[in-house]
């Protein structure tokens, strides 16, 4: 009976016009955003490529580590494959860092920054398909799933039979449920294989396992859309009223829970503008800037150069040698001191983003959001682990290049030393692992688990009583 | 077999739909409940199916109780509802497959349900029409053929001959005569007592969920229905 029951909720969702419209419409717009996705990967690629090859230029020609230390190395974010699914933040971040002795580095030059027109709409990938289409087709294909029964004099009719109530919701869950998802699986199996065939797009087996768990939270989203409906549909008594308290719910969870929950955070737990912190870091700069001249000022006053030409080779080691520590140590300090600004604002940031996060969690659309971010390492997580890195080897890159720059100084005039590259320190990043990915979905997980569990529970208990009359 | 037995319904609002009915269908004999809207006929109808939970009484159906078990009752009656509209993406066969299966009849083929639809009076050039282009009366036809099919004992009807034009009502007496030959009890509520006098073997008129009067089909003939009807059939909008 329960076979019955789900094969004509199949049928029945398949031959109505709504599937129809949706399958067409999820076809064409999974198909646009795969596309989409990959020109824009490859274009990135491409932009990614010709930025390192012009770096490496860059360093090469450089003429003296002098001018190496002021105009510094460019570090790139690589784009990753998935964002060819799940675009994630990383159009609206910067792409690239610069890495020199004086200035702090940031990640600048974004997309929607080069062309803020992209930022207006943001971009059709997969994840806003789901959030957004998806998720109100599971409304369209639920709203009516038990009222619309009892308007129509089916549900009397199926229950003047043998037929335990259990077992008919159950059966009009699956069998919904499956409707609802061949609009997805089919396109997206497509756009897998247009993913695999398509030249110079290689996915790993650990993109595979992520895929796999975004498509994983694709379901869940979608289930408790699915369960919601069912609920209330088990809960009132006309579809319409139905109709709108879904659309209401589906507002409120895709729209205002996670606008409201940035906005409560903000208020709640204040940062400092990032102009306040440049500020703070462009004044200690002068401050160190200042000291370092009075201080240098003092010593080769008291350091005068010899006469005798025998001591001038012993001054001018001593020289190179008090510049070196000297240098060293007030970059030392501004890194320091930039360092710890950084990091009471990374906390401060962090902490705001945990809460904006947090409370925004409670709308399945969020927890959507951030779990399949986080899997296509397109994330905020994954931008402040990049940046994190950076940040890492500014004070490793100025050791170096302070080293250079000291060991190289001709004070006697004459050429300065072309650099040599090959002992350069390189820039190093690992993305998250995938266990380490996996740790950060799981409470996003669990809460949609929880989420479909009191709603499919809500629904099962609400029909079991429901006045079918 | 079909038997009320101190059947009553009070809903939330205090309002007695169903007022200790006291009654038994027998097999081969049909049944005609008349009443005005809101009289307790829909009532009586949803408590012998179990839609409802009575608040006193029970109903027995081939002497199973219903309320007590109620999945297993429900294989002795089929059901026919006032405004059905089934599932209109289905067609007729469709639609009639489904809730055959639902009644539990799985050996059933094709031609069966052709034969049931074509004895109901239906075309059989709608037999693979989507039933959202149906008629109302073409919807009832299939209603009735989807009850016949399951070939319950007991057979209840609300409002049946409700959409059906003159021709159609009277293939339909026509039709239950047939079933009450076959021994089924069948309980059909109507407010068509000029036509189902014809076929009544007996009727009992309900007010104010009450069960005011039992007439057979002899008493019945020598009635003046015009009396009757203005007497029973008015509207109580107090109920």
């Amino acid at each position: 009976m329960l076979r019955d029951i789900i094969t004509k909720e199949i049928q029945d969702t398949i031959m109505s016009p709504k599937f129809v419209f949706t399958f067409l419409l999820c076809t064409i717009l999974i198909l646009i955003s795969v596309y989409t996705g990959i020109n824009n990967y490859q274009a990135e690629q491409k932009e990614y490529s010709a930025a390192v090859a012009l770096n490496r230029k860059n360093l090469d020609s450089q003429a003296s580590y002098q001018t190496l230390a002021g105009i510094g190395v460019k570090i790139n974010r690589e784009p990753q494959v998935l964002s060819t699914v799940v675009s994630g933040v990383q159009e609206a971040v910067g792409r690239q860092a610069t890495v020199n002795i004086a200035f702090d580095p940031n990640l600048v030059d974004s997309k929607y920054s080069s062309n803020p027109i992209f930022a207006v709409f943001g971009a059709l990938d997969l994840t806003f398909i789901v959030k957004i289409v998806l998720s109100l087709f599971a409304i369209l294909f639920t709203y009516d799933a038990i009222v619309g029964e009892k308007e129509r004099g089916t549900l009397k009719l199926a229950l003047s039979n043998k037929v335990p109530r259990d077992r008919l919701i159950l059966g009009k869950a699956i069998g919904g449920f499956v409707s609802l998802l061949i609009p997805l699986v089919i396109p997206m199996v497509l756009g897998l294989i247009i993913l695999m065939i398509y030249p110079n797009i290689s996915l790993s087996g650990q993109d595979w396992g992520r895929l796999a768990l975004i498509f994983l939270m694709f379901l869940l989203y979608l289930s408790v859309f699915f369960t919601l409906g069912l609920f209330v549909s088990s809960r009132t008594c006309r579809s319409s009223t139905s109709f709108l308290l879904l659309l209401f719910i589906w507002v409120t969870f895709v729209t205002i829970i996670p606008k409201a929950a940035v906005m409560a955070a903000g208020q709640i737990k204040p940062i400092p503008s990032v102009h306040e912190i440049t500020a703070q870091k462009d004044a200690y700069l002068q401050e160190i800037q200042k000291e370092a001249t009075e201080e240098q000022t003092e010593y080769f006053k008291e350091k005068e150069r010899p006469k005798d030409p025998a001591a001038i080779a012993l001054w001018n080691e001593e020289i190179k040698l008090w510049l070196e520590e000297f240098q060293q140590r007030m970059t030392s300090k501004l890194d320091e001191r930039n360092a710890a600004i950084e990091r009471e604002y990374q906390t401060k940031v962090s902490g705001q983003q945990k809460l904006a996060v947090n409370l925004s969690r409670v709308s399945p659309a969020s927890a959507l959001m951030f779990s399949t971010m986080s899997l296509a390492k397109t994330g905020i997580g994954e931008y402040e682990r990049f940046l994190s890195s950076i940040r890492t080897y500014k004070p490793i890159f100025t050791k170096w290049i302070n080293e250079k720059m000291m060991r190289s100084l001709n004070l006697s005039g004459g050429q300065q030393p072309t650099p040599e590259l090959d002992d350069m320190p390189q820039h190093e990043f690992t993305a998250e692992t995938f266990g380490d990915s996996f740790s950060r979905i799981l409470p996003d997980i669990v809460l949609m688990a929880v989420l479909i569990i009191l709603f499919f529970v809500g629904a099962f208990v609400s029909f079991s009583k429901y006045d079918v009359r | 077999m079909l038997e009320a037995k101190e059947l009553t319904k009070t809903y939330e609002d205090g309002v007695m739909a169903l007022d200790h009915l006291n009654l038994k269908v027998e097999a081969g004999e049909i049944f005609c409940m008349f009443g005005a809207n809101g009289a307790g006929k829909t009532t009586a109808i949803n408590l012998f199916l179990n839609f409802i939970p009575p608040t006193e009484g029970t109903v027995f159906l081939e002497g199973i109780d219903m309320i007590q078990e109620p999945l297993k009752a429900k294989d002795f009656v089929s059901f026919v509802s006032e405004n059905v509209t089934l599932y209109g993406s289905f067609s007729a066969f469709q639609n009639i497959h489904y809730f055959t299966k639902l009644a539990g009849k799985r050996d059933l083929k094709r031609d069966d349900y052709a034969n049931v639809m074509k004895r109901v009076g239906l075309q059989e050039d709608a037999f693979n029409m989507r039933t959202k282009n149906f008629s109302k009366g073409m919807r009832q036809k299939l209603g009735i053929a989807i009850a016949i099919i399951k070939d319950a004992p007991n057979i209840i009807l609300d409002e049946p001959t409700s959409g059906l034009d003159p021709r159609s009502g009277q293939e339909f007496l026509v039709l239950l005569s047939e079933l009450r030959d076959l021994g089924k009890s069948i309980f059909m509520s109507t407010h068509d007592i000029f036509r189902a006098k014809f076929v009544a073997d007996r009727v009992g008129f309900m007010q104010k969920g009450k069960l005011v009067m039992l007439k057979t089909k002899e008493e019945l003939a020598g009635e003046d229905l015009n009396q009757l009807y203005i007497e029973y059939m008015h509207e109580h909008p107090d109920i």
